[in-house]
């Protein structure tokens, strides 16, 4: 079994670098032919025009598209992506002080997504044939139909604004210090045993994480009612009744668990999904992710930090897309024989 | 044992939150030692030298200080130099420094610092904005400990503006030379009011009253500056007291929170305009048509529509109370005017004149909305403008390769209000701003770059604004407001720049 995990495993890495090499060539190319003017952007507003001129060419902006690509990629094979035109810093440096934060909130919001999606997905299956489908299957719709930001903002409303309950700026109350050991906060404050931060933290990230899980969760709902449909089908579940095993015993015990494999898979597409809705979710929130970070360099035209951060979205979309399909393997009897 | 530890954890988790929650609201209670502000951008970098950006400038002035300060009314004040004299030829400039200035760490700022900040480390190659701001200093000659004297390559007419502007702070030449710029990045210190304790990126910034300032001490011991991007999470976090103040919120909110006793909220002028930005060719080669365009501009309708009629209507790229403001110009609204140019042209609103109009949409507030009204405005006596959406970043590259269209939304922030840093840059061919390549005003720009006496360039300038102004090179709007809503109990000092500085704040009872 672990054999066939690490060939999957194997087989998923080597095509990621293809894939890799594509997307930074497109990305590349797409941000180079945007018009803007880096170099311009880069000077201080005293700069003239020839100055501007100069600092094109300092930049390699004047060499042919393949050129600068190739430049780039073998800067990049080395770990240097580039410097950042705002912050002038290594744009490597700047992904790696923010990731963590962005892996922190998905991690969460997935757990939030997961948990509603399958609670949802079993009640709306309880319900099917009763007077409440109908206002369930409305309400699964009705959630399905609101987006990340527009939870992000309602939730920072009624929460934050209205009841005053929860924080919902960056990821500390005034007063604290964060401990910097691995970068994942919530981590670093059990390291460091101060509980007084994993509870602000915890306090901080509910609020965006609780939006992103709200967004993402109904089509996890929706796909494991459909997938409960479809095994309730099979026979064994009509064999477990003339066994006389309780309805709660089949859904629980036996249907929940086949139903689970698509619905697993849904899941793992929807994360990379929701790692890219935390763009939106990070500046609401001012979380400091690599969101916000990515908001920073668009608005600045930061043409080498897009460039990283777009990048750094394919690779972790890529590796949870492989991690999903190694437990799929795992948990999949049939695909570990073939 | 595994067990009781674990359950000695769970309470002491629950004791913890209780105790936060307690320390909340008694910090809520008590107040007046901390404040927390709701800021809109990041720093760049902690090196102040690196980066002009005008919105870290209050940020900057809280941890550095400056060679000259301006007071609330932009006059330029004495700060870490207590005297400059500027040659009339604009060739050199002495400065004697105070003796009773200490960093952070300690280390007493000397002539050694002065000359490593604006001399010594541009020409290391470190690349800085002040490289650029500073381009003409050829040499500072340390007199005394005290005592120096800037030599320029060229005149440098507003050497002592720009040590009170963007990038001008002095830093320590021994911490940085022996700690590394890396570190010194981690860990900044200056010899400003307040102490860096602690930052995190895109989230944060923690300060100290630094109780060894040389200056006034600050009446707030604890500022946190909260990087808030979005207005609307902004304007929760003031609603639901997550943060003391803010600025740049929607004007619409201002008017909201300006009914609310518990907030004091305002719309202050400050030293940014916004103007046309305008080429002198295309359909904007014709004259009649540029004059047109400017005439038919309502300004006051879209200070009243947008701003709250706080925004104050102008005749030049100047701000009122600044040196080359035209206080008894007046360039009138009038639409009737507008539609004898065009007939001069052979234009009419039958048969209109077809320009390009670009703007930004989330720039500056409101900049999409006023590019609308001005296309209905123009359209009504006979311009008919296609108006685009352009992304700041992109002015610069559509400029360079002579792409912009005729008209072009802008917005130019000026803290010190000098003039040169007003039309002489929006008008300067040689600048990467300025869409008018035109030598005509071109020309009387680049001469009044040269001029060193105060008065004549002032003076200058006066005519310059004027000239652009009356030959449609130039097409100035609206006085820009910035916006602020604070617990009504904090006060501050109200800077004419739009500075919000933590060291002018304190709670009244």
């Amino acid at each position: 079994m672990i054999t066939t995990v690490f060939t999957l495993l194997g087989r998923r890495l080597l095509a990621a670098v293809p894939i890799l090499l594509i997307v930074s060539a497109l990305l590349f190319c797409a941000l180079r032919v945007l018009p803007v003017d880096p170099a311009a952007m880069s000077l201080p507003p005293t700069a003239t025009i020839a100055e501007v001129e100069a600092k094109r060419r300092e930049m390699g902006l004047d060499r042919p598209l393949p050129q600068q690509y190739l430049i780039w990629l073998k800067d990049a094979v080395h770990g240097d992506f580039g410097t950042s035109i705002v912050f002038r810093r290594q744009a490597g440096s700047l992904v790696a002080e923010t990731l963590p934060a962005t892996i922190e909130l998905a991690g969460l919001a997935m757990a939030i997504a997961t948990v509603l999606g399958i609670g949802g997905g079993l009640l709306l299956f309880y319900l099917r044939g009763r007077i409440f489908e109908l206002v369930a299957d409305m309400g699964s719709i009705l959630l399905l139909s609101i987006p990340e930001f527009l939870w992000g903002l309602i939730l920072l409303f009624l929460f934050g604004v209205v009841l005053q309950l929860l924080p919902f700026t960056g990821r500390l109350s005034p007063g604290l210090s964060q401990p910097h050991i691995t970068g994942f906060l919530l981590l670093d404050a059990l390291l460091a045993r101060r509980f007084d931060i994993f509870w602000s933290a915890g306090q901080h990230l509910i609020l965006p994480a609780a939006a992103l899980g709200l967004a993402f969760s109904p089509a996890i709902m929706r796909v494991l009612r459909s997938s409960l449909f479809d095994v309730y089908q099979e026979d064994y579940i009509e064999q477990a009744r003339l066994r006389g095993v309780s309805e709660r015993r089949i859904l629980l015990g036996h249907a929940f668990k086949n139903a689970a494999l698509p619905t697993m898979t849904l899941a793992g597409v929807q994360f990379g999904f929701l790692f890219s809705g935390t763009l939106l979710v990070e500046v609401i929130y001012s979380y400091p992710g690599m969101g916000n970070l990515m908001v920073d360099a668009v608005r600045n035209a930061d043409l080498p930090l897009i460039q990283t951060v777009g990048l750094t979205y394919c690779v972790v979309v890529l590796l949870i897309n492989t991690a999903v399909d190694s437990l799929y393997v795992l948990l999949n009897p049939k695909l570990r024989v073939r | 044992m595994t067990r009781m530890l674990a359950r000695r954890t769970v309470l002491q988790m629950v004791a913890t939150a209780a105790g936060v929650g307690a320390l909340g609201r008694m910090a809520d209670a008590a107040g007046n030692d901390a404040v927390t502000i709701g800021w809109p951008n990041d720093i760049p970098s902690w090196d102040p030298n690196q980066r002009f950006t005008p919105d870290a400038q209050p940020i900057f002035k809280a941890v550095f200080d400056q060679p000259i300060d301006q007071d609330p009314q932009l006059k330029l004040i004495p700060h870490l130099i207590k005297a400059w004299d500027l040659k009339p030829d604009g060739l050199s400039m002495a400065v004697e420094l105070r003796d009773d200035v200490v960093f952070h760490n300690g280390d007493k700022m000397s002539a050694d610092d002065f000359r490593y900040t604006f001399l010594d480390r541009i020409k290391s190659g470190v690349k800085l904005d002040t490289a650029n701001s500073w381009k003409k200093v050829e040499d500072i000659v340390i007199e005394s400990p005290t005592k120096v004297t800037m030599k320029f390559n060229a005149p440098a007419p507003t050497a002592p503006q720009w040590m009170a502007f963007l990038g001008s702070y002095v830093v320590p030449k021994k911490y940085i030379e022996t700690e590394g710029l890396d570190n010194f990045l981690r860990k900044p210190i200056g010899s400003g009011p307040y102490k860096l304790v602690e930052y995190e990126l895109n989230s944060r910034i923690v300060l100290e009253r630094n109780d060894q300032y040389w200056g006034p001490k600050p009446k707030i011991a604890r500022v946190t500056i909260q990087i808030i991007k979005d207005p609307s999470a902004r304007v929760a976090a003031i609603q639901s007291g997550q943060v003391d103040c803010t600025v740049n919120v929607p004007v619409r909110e201002v008017e909201r929170f300006g009914h609310d006793a518990n907030f004091a909220a305002e719309l202050n002028p400050i030293t940014r305009v916004i103007l046309l930005q305008v080429r002198n060719d295309l359909a904007f080669a014709d004259e009649n048509v540029r004059l047109a365009a400017h005439h038919a501009i309502d300004k006051n309708a879209l200070s009243k529509a947008f701003y709250g009629g706080a925004a104050v209507p102008l005749s030049v790229v100047a701000t009122p109370g600044t040196p080359a403001y035209l206080a008894d110009f007046q360039f009138a609204y009038d639409p009737k005017l507008a539609e004898q140019y065009l007939a001069k042209s052979n234009y009419s609103p039958g048969s209109p004149v077809k320009v390009g109009f670009a703007a930004s949409n989330g720039q500056f507030p409101s900049d999409y909305d006023i590019a609308r009204a001005i296309v209905q405005m123009w359209k009504k006596v006979g311009i008919e403008a296609n108006l685009e959406v352009i992304e700041y970043a992109k002015y610069f590259e559509l400029n360079r390769a002579q792409k912009l269209p005729e008209a072009t939304l802008y917005s130019w922030d000026n803290a010190t209000g000098d003039p040169e840093i007003f039309g002489g840059y929006l008008l300067n061919p040689k600048m990467p701003f300025s869409a008018w390549k035109g030598m005509d005003v071109g020309q009387k720009v680049l001469d009044l770059f040269a001029v060193a006496d105060y008065e004549k360039r002032i003076a200058g300038y006066r005519d310059l604004n004027r000239f652009a102004v009356e030959s449609g090179a130039s097409i100035p709007l609206l006085q820009s407001v910035l916006t602020m809503v604070r617990k009504k109990n904090l006060a501050y000092t109200k800077y004419a720049n739009g500075w919000v500085l933590p060291q002018s704040m304190q709670w009244s009872a």
